[in-house]
């Protein structure tokens, strides 16, 4: 079927194609200078990208504006925090931050989707505050000082096996990963659930008219963009080393949220452009200046006023133009004439 | 043509070696510039431009220049991680400081151990950078909770034996530890404790819970709250009378340059242990604090001081060891003695914690006068790290 | 029985009357939020920077030497500018977008991240606090209270019953409500729509700079304080109901008092939480609050 939203989302794998192979091309460089902190960022970006991913599934697809997604991304990076100080496993990690997201998601999902709009938005900031704040005074999860000491690990991958502490394997293997859910997530949203989620965006009202229950839809949604955090965050620790309760504070659903935005939202693709781009500027205005709120807090105005369908979101026309041009191309099967 | 090569060869090693002589020394700063602290890290920054300024003009470290390179850790861990990496594998320093708080040196030690460089904090005070969670490659230059809580343990034996004490704390790890350590400490020396509350950080309003320190009639109460925290919690205290008859004893950070202003009369009296006051009568402190005052047109506090000091030890460790690496440097700083605008400071090898006389010290007038000084022997405490 | 009156009077009457003048902060600020929000369909998430430069202003203008008493009504004064300025060059841009709500959002929160930055930049990191101009404290039915948060709570109410008059006696207000429930025939009828949305907005963000002018003295300035109150406005304004002025007042002091009594049983850590829980459950079975919408109450 080559409808609108089928060609949409063929173009978003085109932006999506585009960035894999940029940064496979950076891995190549980045392996051949033997850098070390680049590729690490770079990792950071990509595990960023995945939250940012969460944000847009809810954002750009079912209309729903979340402005606490790090609650779930801060979950699965303390689940696997917790698992690996104990069992060094990358996929007892992995599956561990997996369920409690599920789990969590689920709780979070019923709390939050009773409502919409802007109410919405301020149950999941709350939702993340407060569990934000428990963190922060637990002392068995390191309190304020989060918890250190988290082991390399080895990832048995079948064939091969990966050291959490080699940067280019580390990349690649994140990249994998990111490339998964996006790609889990695309195919979620094209099947025909998926649509019922879109349509949710277009206009809910109707919805139920055709027969569909939008609380479902909203769930399944809700609970998507949940695991989709949990498990970027799973991967942090392994990255970095660490857990701290920043990471639920509102600064990184912001920043997730940015990236979106700069990125596009509504194109999946734009979500991990949006992180790689933030993270990049980040680095270079930190180094520069000391006043990055304001050069970020501007960027991210202007986006608004400017350029509100984000980076790609501006250029996928272009693609979409190619692609339709491409499909009429190819010989459509006479449609059947009957008789009324 | 070989002897062509030979020329080049020896014109390159003999660029190469006094371009080595020009070298200069590169020092991180991983310091939050913005978000909550940024007072802190104001006092860090020119604690530690006024060092730099100081011994490159004399010539540098073993004639070689300081090179500061300057990052904003937001005093967000996950940021602090980041750009220690990059200040220790693309800007290649050899030495990193600048934390401040607990949570953020913890995780950057964790980075200067996987990269195999020295790191030193100048402000954070958790008892653990240097005790449960140690590390060979963190060093501590500043006086540690337990040092602080030992000073003001002691006035508290002399001026007031057996009196009643109620404490009042910010609600997270670091207000939660100070308290209890000084609990300790207290008891210890005869003191009654009569209840505890835990206040929310940021707390607007603390005058909920003077009805309960109203009910428990202490003599003397002990907060560990902080920046803005400090000034609410004073100045409320004094609209509220509940400071009447009171006497205040805080953490070192509970008041500093940063926020006795804003605090003003409320603040008269609050009693710390501390490691620095500007009030010192040495030499060095009276040249410190006059080049200090011209400089930023304010008075340094104790993470001023302490950051100023910093770099001197590094000098002195670097010169005596002949080299900038890891391990010659790890080992000259350990057990090494220094003078800085406090006195004497000596780095215990044993767990990499700075000794040095502690002061108890009660705020007259917005000054921090002297009311007495501890020897460093006395006040450092047990060496509880067993790392290394 | 002695020990009751006793814990009526030196424990809850106390308690209570400083969570009142606690109330009476967060209804200033969430007052300004329910206007901008009721009218504009406005979500202002830069409102709590607005409350910090009324306290920044304060303490400027203080330093130029201008007595206390002419702050209270100029520092309110010199925001309406700014207010106007904000609305008619930032929101004004993104409000006929789809999804308002959304893109008022992000907009002011940017806003916010620029507006928090700058008073560090111009005022420096530090806290710094402009004397009570009312010290002191005073004894009220057997509760002692500093004489400068009985005026607060004096002031506030006086606030809040102008703010009140104004909307639903005046034909200014008339003029707004009209704007408010439907621009198009408003402006057929010749409310002159523009004006009144800057208005609307300017007079919001004023009402959080007077709130910042009136709590400095008390509860300090320094450039993250914009943090302090936006979680507790936002609830207040969905508790009670946007765009409700009642609402936002009984909200206030019903979520304050909430606040306060609970923190006498249980540790104050879980005072949040509960407040949030609150916002939940109100969210949950009555989502247009107590009072519902400006335009409809």
């Amino acid at each position: 079927m080559h409808d609108r939203l089928d060609i949409s989302m063929r173009a978003n794998h085109v932006f999506f194609g585009i960035l894999v192979i940029v940064a496979l091309v950076f891995a190549a460089f980045a392996c051949f200078s033997g850098d070390v902190f680049y590729l690490r960022l770079a990792t950071e970006a990509l595990i960023l990208g995945g939250l940012a991913l969460s944000i847009d599934i809810l954002l750009g697809f079912t209309g729903l504006l979340s402005l606490g997604q790090a609650l779930y991304f801060g979950i699965g990076a303390y689940v696997s925090a917790l698992v690996l100080r104990e069992e060094p496993s990358f996929w007892l990690a992995m599956g561990a931050a997996g369920v409690s997201v599920l789990l969590a998601g689920i709780a979070g999902g019923l709390i939050a989707n009773r409502v919409r709009g802007v109410y919405f938005a301020l149950i999941t900031f709350g939702m993340a505050q407060v569990v934000a704040k428990v963190v922060y005074n637990s002392r068995e999860l390191g309190a304020s000082d989060g918890l250190i000491g988290i082991p390399v690990i080895e990832i048995p991958l079948g064939l091969i096996t990966l050291s959490a502490d080699d940067p280019l394997g580390f990349f690649l293997l994140t990249l994998v990963i990111i490339a998964l859910l996006y790609s889990m997530s695309a195919y979620l949203l094209g099947t025909p659930f998926g649509r019922i989620i879109i349509a949710l965006k277009a206009n809910e009202k109707r919805v139920p008219y055709l027969g569909y229950s939008t609380w479902a839809a909203r769930m399944a949604a809700y609970v998507l963009a949940a695991v989709i955090a949990g498990l970027a965050g799973a991967l942090y620790p392994m990255l970095r080393g660490f857990v701290s309760p920043e990471l639920l504070f509102f600064a990184t659903s912001g920043d997730a949220l940015i990236m979106v935005i700069v990125g596009g939202a509504g194109t999946l693709a734009g979500a991990i452009w949006g992180a790689v781009i933030l993270t990049m500027l980040k680095s270079v205005i930190g180094s520069w200046t000391e006043h990055h709120l304001i050069v970020i807090g501007l960027i991210f105005m202007s986006a608004i006023l400017f350029m509100p369908k984000g980076i790609v979101g501006m250029l996928k026309p272009f693609v979409e133009r190619n692609l339709l041009r491409n499909s009429a191309r190819q010989p459509k099967p006479e449609p059947e004439r009957t008789a009324l | 043509m070989r002897l062509n090569l030979l020329t080049t060869t020896t014109i390159a090693m003999l660029l190469a070696s006094s371009a080595y002589a020009q070298e200069t020394i590169k020092i991180g700063v991983l310091t939050p510039l913005s978000g909550t602290y940024a007072g802190i890290g104001q006092q860090v920054r020119w604690g530690i431009d006024q060092s730099v300024e100081e011994i490159n003009a004399a010539g540098g470290i073993a004639g070689r220049q300081i090179e500061l390179i300057y990052e904003d850790s937001e005093a967000n861990p996950a940021v602090a991680v980041t750009k220690a990496e990059k200040l220790f594998t693309v800007d290649n320093v050899d030495f990193l400081t600048g934390t401040v708080n607990s949570g953020a040196t913890l995780a950057v030690g964790q980075v200067a151990d996987r990269a195999d460089k020295l790191i030193a904090t100048t402000v954070s005070f958790s008892d653990a950078i240097t005790g449960s969670g140690c590390s060979p490659n963190v060093f501590r230059v500043n006086a540690r909770a337990g040092q602080q809580s030992v000073a003001l343990a002691a006035w508290l034996k002399q001026e007031k034996p057996g009196a009643k004490v109620y404490y009042l704390g910010p609600d997270y790890e670091m207000g939660r530890s100070t308290v209890a350590a000084f609990k300790e400490r207290a008891e210890s020396v005869g003191a009654k404790s009569t209840g505890e509350v835990f206040a929310p950080l940021d707390s607007k309003d603390y005058s909920q819970y003077f009805g309960q320190l109203r009910a428990a009639r202490p003599d003397v109460l002990y907060t560990s709250v902080a920046g803005n925290d400090t000034v609410r919690l004073f100045t409320q205290m004094n609209d509220f009378g509940v400071s009447e008859g009171l006497t205040i004893l805080g953490a070192s950070g509970t008041v500093t340059a940063q926020n006795i202003n804003a605090i003003g009369a409320a603040a008269e009296g609050f009693i710390t242990g501390v490691g620095y006051s500007v009030l010192i009568d040495s030499p060095e402190n009276k040249a410190f604090t006059e080049a200090f005052r011209e400089r930023n047109g304010a008075d340094p506090d104790l993470y001023g001081a302490d950051s100023y000091g910093l770099l001197f030890a590094y000098k002195a460790a670097v010169e005596a060891a002949g080299a900038t690496d890891t391990d010659s440097v790890r080992a000259a700083l350990e057990g090494l003695s220094w003078e800085t605008p406090q006195g004497t400071k000596t780095i215990r090898a044993g767990d990499h914690q700075a000794m040095q006389p502690m002061y108890v010290v009660e705020v007259k007038n917005g000054q921090f006068t002297i009311a007495r000084s501890i020897a460093g022997e006395d006040a450092i405490g047990p060496d509880t790290c067993d790392k290394f | 029985m002695p020990d009751l009156i006793s814990y009526l009077q030196f424990v809850l009457a106390p308690q209570m009357l400083n969570g009142l003048a606690l109330g009476v902060s967060v209804i200033l600020v969430a007052l300004g939020l329910t206007i901008i929000f009721g009218l504009l369909d406005v979500i202002n998430m830069s409102h709590g920077e607005f409350y910090a430069v009324g306290a920044f202003g304060a303490l400027a203008l203080s330093a130029l030497g201008f007595n206390y008493w002419v702050l209270i009504a100029l520092v309110p004064i010199l925001m309406i500018p700014i207010g106007v300025l904000t609305e008619r060059f930032l929101i004004r841009r993104v409000y006929d977008g789809g999804d308002r709500h959304v893109s008022t959002l992000l907009l002011t929160f940017g806003l916010g991240m620029i507006a928090e930055d700058l008073l560090k930049i111009v005022f420096g990191p530090n806290t710094h606090r402009p004397e009570n101009p009312l010290p002191g404290a005073m004894e009220v039915l057997g509760v002692f209270i500093p004489t400068y948060r009985l005026f607060l709570i004096a002031i506030g109410a006086v606030v809040i019953v102008a703010v009140a008059l104004v909307v639903y006696r005046t034909r200014l207000g008339a003029m707004v409500r009209a704007a408010a429930f439907d621009r198009n025939m408003a402006a057929s009828l010749g409310v002159r729509v523009g004006w009144v949305y800057s208005g609307a907005f300017a007079f919001g963000v004023a009402l959080a700079g007077l709130a910042g002018v009136l709590l400095a003295p008390i509860y300090s300035v320094f450039p993250t304080m914009g943090h302090d109150f936006i979680l507790m406005a936002f609830t207040v304004v969905i508790v009670g109901g946007m765009g409700s002025i009642w609402g936002a007042v009984i909200a206030g002091v019903l979520l304050t008092q909430v606040q306060a009594i609970s923190s006498l049983v249980i540790s104050p850590v879980w005072a949040d939480p509960i407040v949030f829980g609150v916002m939940v459950l109100v969210l949950m079975f009555r989502p247009q609050g107590i009072f519902g919408r400006i335009g409809h109450a």
